[in-house]
C-alpha cells in the first residue's frame, strides 16, 4: 500500500495506463464542533418537540392520579343526634365514616368522669359509679376515633377495663386513650365535639346536664340537646391537642422531625 | 394420490422432500424480512458453561410463574368487579358458582406465592453463586426492580379480595408506607386516593395491579433477558475457568504489590536487600 499525502490523492503509480483514475474524495474538512449543523439542529428540534409532546401527555396524565388524591378532607360539624341518646357514665361506640362506608371510620363517644373525681369521691377505680352521686360538672365529653396510632387497625373498647386494645399488634390505651402498652407512638386521636342547645347557641355538658333534686340521679336537661362532631386532632401524653398525625408519626421526640412537610 | 407414491416421500425427510423444501422455503421467507431465525438463533443456542445444573433454572421458573399469573388474571378478569359493593360477591361467584372459577382462582392466588418463592431463590441463587460480579451488575439491577414490582402485585392484589383480612391487612401496609421519612404521607395519600379507604381505593389497586405493573414487569424481563443472552450465563463459582480466572486475578493483584510484571510469579526474597534485588531480577521495571 502506498502512503497517501494526506490530500486523498495516492501518488501516480508507474505503469503504461494513462487514462482518467478514480481517486477517493478527500476527507472533508473536520467541522468545527461548536458549530450548528443540519444534521445537528435536527435532531435537537425532533428531541425539543419529542419532549413537548411527551410532557404534554405526561403533565395532565400524572397529575390527574396524583392531584386529587393530594387534597385534604374537608371537615364540617356533623350532628350525631339529640345528646340524651347516649347513656351516661358509658362509653358508646358510632360510625362517622360519612358518604365513604368503605373507610370504616368510628369514634368512641364516652361521657364519663372527670380525671379526680373519683378521688374526690373516695372510689377506687373498681368501684362503679352512680348518677346519684355526681353533679352535672363531674362529667366529660371525649370523642377518641378509632384508628390505632400504630398503623391504623381499629381499636376496639373494652367495657371491663374502660381501655382500648388493638387487635393487630397489641397496643393498648388507657381510658382516656393514653398508650399503656405495645407500639403505637402517641395516644389515640380525638375529634372536636360541641353540644347546641335549644336556639342553636353552644353550651358545655355541664350546662347541659341537670340534677332535678340533691338526691336524684343526674340527667340531660330537657330541650333539643345535640351531640355534634367536628374536625379530628392528635394529642400528645399531656393531651396538649396537635394537628391530626398518620398513623405511626410520633408528636414530639426526635423521630418527629422525620415528617418536616406540610401534611397534604 | 396413491399410498405406493407418497410413501417413499413421507419417509424422505431429507433437503429433497419438497415439504421440507417449501418448510425452508418459508422460513427463510420471514428471516429475510424480519432476522427471526437469527435473532432467536442467538437467543436460544447459547453455549453455557460447564456445571451449570438445576440450579440455573430458577429464572425461567419465576418468568414462567409470572405467565401462568398473566393468563390466568386475564381470565379472573372477565368477572371480578372491582367496585366496593360487588368486589366480594364477585369474587365468591368466582369461587363458588362458575365452572372452574375455584382452580382458575387457585391457580393464581397460589401461583403468586410460589413466584415470590421462586424469586427470593432465583435470588439466592444468583448471590450465592457470585453471578452478579462484573459484567452482570446491571443483570441484578434489573433484577432487583423485577422483585421489587413482584412485590407491588402481591400488595396491590391482596386488596382485592375485599374481605376483612385483605382490608386490614392493606390499611396497615399502606400506613407501613406513609410512615416512610419525609415523603411517606404522600405516598400513602397517592396509594390510598386520599386520606382514607374508599371506592377508588380499590380500582386504583386494580388498575396498578392489572395495567401498571405487569407493564413493568414485561418490560424488564425483556431486559434482564436481553442480558442474560448478551452476558451468557456465569461460570458456577466451582468451575475450574473460574478458579483459574480467579487465581490469574489474584496473581496479578499480587505481582502488582511487589512491583513486578504481571504474570511473573513473585520469588521469596530475603527482607533485607530487597531494595538492590528487584531491579536485577526486572530491570526493565524502569525503576
Amino acid at each position: 500500500m502506498q502512503e497517501s499525502q494526506g490530500n486523498g490523492m495516492p501518488e501516480e503509480s508507474p505503469g503504461r495506463y494513462s487514462g482518467p483514475r478514480a481517486y477517493d474524495p478527500a476527507p472533508p474538512e473536520r467541522p468545527d464542533p461548536t458549530a450548528v449543523t443540519r444534521t445537528r439542529f435536527l435532531t435537537g428540534v425532533a428531541l425539543a418537540g419529542g419532549g413537548v409532546m411527551s410532557a404534554a401527555i405526561l403533565v395532565p396524565v400524572v397529575g390527574f392520579a396524583v392531584a386529587p388524591t393530594l387534597q385534604g378532607e374537608d371537615y364540617r360539624w356533623v350532628d350525631v343526634g339529640p345528646l340524651a341518646d347516649f347513656p351516661l357514665l358509658q362509653v358508646s361506640s358510632l360510625a362517622v365514616s360519612g358518604p365513604d362506608p368503605e373507610a370504616d371510620r368510628r369514634v368512641f363517644i364516652r361521657l364519663k368522669e372527670r380525671q379526680g373525681v373519683r378521688e374526690r369521691l373516695g372510689k377506687s377505680p373498681a368501684d362503679q359509679l352512680t348518677l346519684e352521686e355526681l353533679q352535672p360538672g363531674d362529667l366529660e365529653l371525649l370523642v377518641i376515633w378509632n384508628r390505632c396510632a400504630h398503623l391504623g387497625c381499629p381499636v376496639a373498647y373494652s367495657r371491663g377495663g374502660d381501655s382500648y386494645i388493638c387487635p393487630c399488634h397489641g397496643g393498648a390505651y388507657d381510658s382516656r386513650g393514653r398508650v399503656t402498652a405495645g407500639p403505637p407512638p402517641r395516644p389515640l386521636d380525638r375529634m372536636d365535639a360541641k353540644i347546641v342547645g335549644p336556639g342553636g347557641k353552644s353550651v358545655t355538658l355541664a350546662q347541659a346536664l341537670v340534677k332535678p333534686s340533691p338526691g336524684a340521679p343526674l340527667q340531660v336537661r330537657q330541650g333539643d340537646y345535640r351531640l355534634l362532631i367536628g374536625k379530628p386532632y392528635s394529642i400528645d401524653d399531656e393531651e396538649r391537642p396537635y394537628e391530626l398525625h398518620g398513623p405511626g408519626e410520633p408528636l414530639d421526640g426526635a423521630l418527629a422531625n422525620l415528617y418536616p412537610l406540610p401534611r397534604p | 394420490m396413491s399410498t405406493r407414491e407418497t410413501q417413499p416421500q413421507a419417509r424422505d425427510i431429507g433437503p429433497k422432500n419438497p415439504l421440507v423444501q417449501a418448510g425452508a422455503a418459508a422460513v427463510d421467507y420471514v428471516d429475510e424480512r424480519t432476522g427471526a431465525k437469527t435473532g432467536l438463533t442467538w437467543f436460544l443456542f447459547r453455549n453455557v458453561p460447564r456445571g451449570v445444573s438445576w440450579f440455573q433454572t430458577l429464572g425461567f421458573t419465576a418468568m414462567a410463574l409470572f405467565g401462568l399469573q398473566a393468563i390466568t388474571g386475564i381470565i379472573l378478569a372477565m368477572y371480578y368487579k372491582p367496585d366496593p359493593n360487588s368486589a366480594y360477591d364477585s369474587i365468591q361467584r368466582i369461587t363458588e358458582e362458575l365452572t372452574w372459577g375455584w382452580l382458575v382462582r387457585g391457580m393464581h392466588k397460589w401461583g403468586a406465592s410460589a413466584m415470590i418463592v421462586v424469586v427470593f431463590l432465583h435470588m439466592g441463587r444468583v448471590f450465592f453463586f457470585g453471578a452478579y460480579k462484573y459484567p452482570r451488575e446491571l443483570t441484578w439491577l434489573t433484577g432487583a426492580i423485577l422483585l421489587i414490582m413482584t412485590m407491588m402485585m402481591g400488595l396491590t392484589g391482596y386488596l382485592l379480595v375485599w374481605d376483612q383480612k385483605a382490608y386490614w391487612a392493606t390499611v396497615v401496609a399502606v400506613n407501613i408506607t406513609s410512615s416512610a421519612p419525609l415523603i411517606g404521607p404522600y405516598i400513602g395519600d397517592i396509594l390510598r386516593a386520599g386520606s382514607e379507604f374508599g371506592p377508588d381505593t380499590l380500582s386504583r389497586f386494580y388498575s396498578i395491579h392489572m395495567l401498571l405493573i405487569p407493564g413493568g414487569i414485561a418490560t424488564f424481563i425483556g431486559l434482564h433477558l436481553y442480558l442474560v443472552t448478551k452476558l451468557g450465563i456465569a461460570e458456577p463459582p466451582w468451575s475450574r475457568r473460574r478458579l483459574a480466572a480467579d487465581r490469574r486475578e489474584r496473581e496479578l493483584r499480587e505481582a502488582a504489590r511487589r512491583r513486578l510484571e504481571p504474570g511473573r510469579t513473585p520469588v521469596p526474597v530475603a527482607p533485607a536487600p530487597a531494595a538492590e534485588a528487584a531491579p536485577a531480577r526486572s530491570p526493565e521495571a524502569g525503576r
